[in-house]
């Protein structure tokens, strides 16, 4: 689950996630409106010194692509992806901002959100609508800054003027006519449809020419650009600071938030959270770390005193001595929640989400979606008002009454919440079909929508056990959840392609299936063998596979 | 090919080492008490004390009542545990609790308090080996989990969070948890008891659940 963050709460990225390569995603949209959602990665004055850190629609990544634009997805509006660990030493702060392009104001916007996603899974959030702004045309959404490590503020700051003054409020400069540039000729064009007058791209986004930090004017507080879309020549110093802030003066971005302790925003989970004002835990390097493991032998670890008290672990708040060195990786803060962030539940509307390898939720929706069919037994947990039921229809009872050895019954999941899927620990991969067909061996079907059209079929062969070998064959539009043992193997089907009837997971529908028996010639190599193999060969034509998984049973 | 399995430096008390092997770091009057039979490999001197009279008095009500499934370790040096593979997760308390079902426990520090607790009309599972054991206070615990767990918050919505009791490894002590049946003739979940039985959680905090339902106490047969 994500961590909820309101306006004017900070928090360290390394509290949020070990991992340093960041998704950020905003969503935010507006009945007729269209944003510009950009990100500034300014200097230590705040300043944009060196405009190619200016990341926007026009100029979708920095140099050495530390900042990239990725564009809508995942049902963001605006999409970034930030390398922390490679953004060069220059770059102390991004400021993520969102500007109106064309006419509305901030008021009217819809409730949206800016999100940070690492390793898949969000981890934190910031959700902001409409009525927390007036009449203003932009927001500097959040930022990401270092001081002494990298945080992350939810400002939430609305801003008068449109793009272009955002761009010389951090000193950047909005060209209109620059021919040496030559993005700049072409700039019109890039603008969207009903774009604000006057705006175009910063000097060429290659072009080494680094915008004059101009007056440090903004190192103070409330400073303001005019927020005119006059537009400026290149050449000139930024604006004159103007009071056209759509918020109380000294909160424009000013440098005081963020000098500000940082207090730890809310978690969800209420135990857990770090005391205030502890020191930065799990962030000092092992000062005392013991270099090698032989260190230990009455030597204190870990910089310890031996049969020192117990609870008196060094670097635990309260305890004197903050040596401990956290290993950066664990991600081990203290508390709880720390150890529990990475094993956080990954919230996004989608009808099938996968929370990890071996876990997948399943969204029912509200007010009685569409139901689910899955394995009996499979489900792990939920929340919210879901019936299981016994889903007896005639092909389950066929399948349990013609083969003893693969019996499977399957329950029906109705309601609205969220079922979590999992079994015995295998791998599930959701396969998400539209209008194509697939076979599963029955087996490996762990759940489905039951929106697909699904029917048994049964191959027949001598020496598979049981007698025959269920499949279930999948068509429509909808999603199959399929566990395998272990990492499976996709292969192609050429016109020798066999698979252990035990071994196999899923066709494409397409090919054919043939039993094809070998003699073995040396029957008597494996005591008790029946001398005979049972393979099934795969036809079809090219484009057809077949997945397979390292496990027979 | 060796070299990368080499322990790393001691960081941490309890660490993991690899998704399933977890690290302890021992020292002398800081014992720990651990599942037996989870010992798979130890450097230094460290002494394994089965069913130490603390942990009986403790653990009178867990099960039977017979050997309570832990054992003390103290000493000093490196103890390396493990249960069948299963994923290792450290936590470090910050007086804070946490319940934690027994199967699911590796190791906690001696000097935590905790206690076997049973839930109210829960007693039905404590014949499938649902008991828990309540940690608190400042120190470390390891809990293992059949694959990656999940972390899900109870306090997001209005409902009940209903959790399988086979996939249950923890929860944060604090939430209301009762019993629920389903009496509904087709309700079947659940390992084809014909009677389907959750957890349901209510309240803030966290549940922590594997993606297996397989909560065959391994480590009892060793003893």
């Amino acid at each position: 689950m994500a961590r909820e963050f309101q306006r004017g709460h900070k928090a360290k990225i390394s509290d949020l996630t070990a991992g340093t390569d960041l998704y950020v995603g905003v969503q935010i949209t507006g009945p007729g409106m269209t944003f510009d959602i950009s990100c500034f990665g300014l200097d230590d004055k705040e300043q944009l010194s060196d405009d190619r850190y200016f990341i926007f629609f026009n100029q979708p990544k920095s140099p050495e692509e530390s900042l990239q634009l990725l564009g809508a997805q995942s049902g963001d509006t605006e999409s970034f992806r930030v390398t922390l660990d490679r953004i060069p030493a220059s770059i102390k702060k991004l400021s993520f901002t969102a500007t109106i392009d064309g006419n509305g104001q901030m008021s009217q916007i819809a409730p949206g959100y800016l999100r940070v996603v690492a390793g898949g899974e969000e981890v934190a959030r910031y959700s902001f609508s409409g009525a927390e702004f007036s009449t203003e045309r932009a927001i500097m959404v959040a930022d990401i800054y270092l001081k002494d490590v990298w945080r992350f503020a939810a400002v939430g700051q609305g801003f008068d003027g449109g793009l272009d003054a955002l761009l010389r409020n951090f000193g950047g400069e909005v060209a209109e006519e620059e021919p040496a540039a030559p993005e700049q000729a072409a700039a019109p064009g890039f603008a969207p449809p009903g774009g604000v007058p006057g705006f175009a791209p910063p000097p060429g986004g290659p072009a080494p020419a680094p915008a004059p930090a101009p007056a440090p004017a903004f190192g103070a507080p409330a400073p303001a650009p005019a927020p005119a879309p006059v537009p400026q020549p290149a050449a000139t110093p930024p604006p004159l600071p103007a009071p056209a802030f759509g918020a109380p003066p000294g909160q424009g971005g000013d440098p005081a938030i963020h000098q500000a302790p940082t207090m730890v925003a809310p978690m969800t989970a209420p135990p857990g959270q770090a005391p205030p004002g502890q020191p930065p835990f799990g962030q000092v390097p092992p000062p005392g770390a013991p270099p090698a493991a032989p260190g230990f032998g009455g030597q204190p670890p870990f910089g310890q005193v031996p049969g020192q008290a117990p609870g008196q672990f060094p670097g635990q708040p309260g305890a004197p001595g903050a040596g401990y060195g956290q290993p950066p990786v664990p991600a081990q803060g203290a508390g709880l929640a720390a150890a529990m962030q990475k094993y956080r539940e990954t919230p996004t509307g989608q009808r099938w989400t996968q929370q990890n390898p071996k876990m997948m939720r399943a969204d029912l929706g509200q007010g009685g979606g569409q139901p689910v069919l899955a394995r009996q037994g499979s489900m792990v947990l939920y929340q919210g008002k879901v019936d299981f039921g016994y889903k007896g229809a005639g092909f389950t009872g066929r399948i349990v009454g013609n083969a003893t050895g693969q019996e499977m019954q399957l329950m029906r999941c109705t309601g609205g919440g969220q079922v979590f899927f999992a079994e015995n620990a295998a791998y599930l991969h959701p396969i998400e079909l539209q209008g194509d067909a697939i076979c599963v061996s029955a087996e490996n079907v762990l759940a489905f929508d039951e929106s697909l059209q699904h029917e048994v079929r049964r191959i027949e062969g001598h020496g598979i056990p049981g007698g025959a070998l269920f499949t279930m064959q999948f068509q429509g539009t909808g999603t199959v959840v399929v566990k395998t043992h272990g990492t499976p193997v996709v292969l192609p089907v050429t016109p020798t392609t066999y698979a252990d009837s035990n071994a196999i997971v899923a066709w494409s529908a397409a090919s054919q299936v043939i039993i094809s028996s070998q003699v073995r010639l040396r029957r008597t190599a494996y005591p008790g063998h029946s001398g005979e193999t049972v393979n099934l060969q795969f036809r079809g034509a090219p484009g057809n596979f077949i997945v397979v998984q390292p496990y027979e049973v | 090919m060796i070299a990368g399995y080499a322990p790393a430096p001691v960081a941490a008390r309890m660490e993991n080492h690899g998704s399933s092997m977890l690290k302890i770091a021992m020292v002398t009057g800081q014992d720990v008490f651990a599942r037996s039979g989870s010992m798979v490999a130890y450097e230094g001197f460290v002494q394994y004390e089965p069913n130490p009279p603390a942990v009986r008095q403790m653990a009178s009500a867990w099960l039977t009542g017979e050997s309570a499934p832990l054992m003390k370790c103290s000493g000093d040096g490196l103890l390396y545990l493990a249960d069948y593979g299963a994923d290792v997760v450290c936590l470090n308390l910050n007086n804070e609790s946490v319940s934690v079902n027994g199967t699911n426990l590796l190791a906690f520090d001696a000097h935590l308090t905790w206690g076997v607790e049973r839930v109210k009309g829960l007693a039905k599972f404590a014949g499938q080996g649902l008991f828990n054991v309540g940690v608190s206070g400042q120190g470390w615990v390891a809990v293992t989990s059949r694959g990656t767990p999940i972390v899900v918050d109870c306090g997001s919505g209005a409902d009940e969070t209903y959790v399988d009791p086979d996939a249950l490894v923890a929860w944060s002590s604090g939430l209301k948890m009762k019993a629920k049946r389903s009496f509904r003739a087709g309700a079947l979940i659940g390992r084809g008891s014909g009677e389907a039985f959750q957890i349901a959680f209510s309240g803030q905090g966290f549940v922590v659940v594997q993606p297996s339902e397989d909560s065959t106490d391994r480590l009892r047969i060793r003893g």
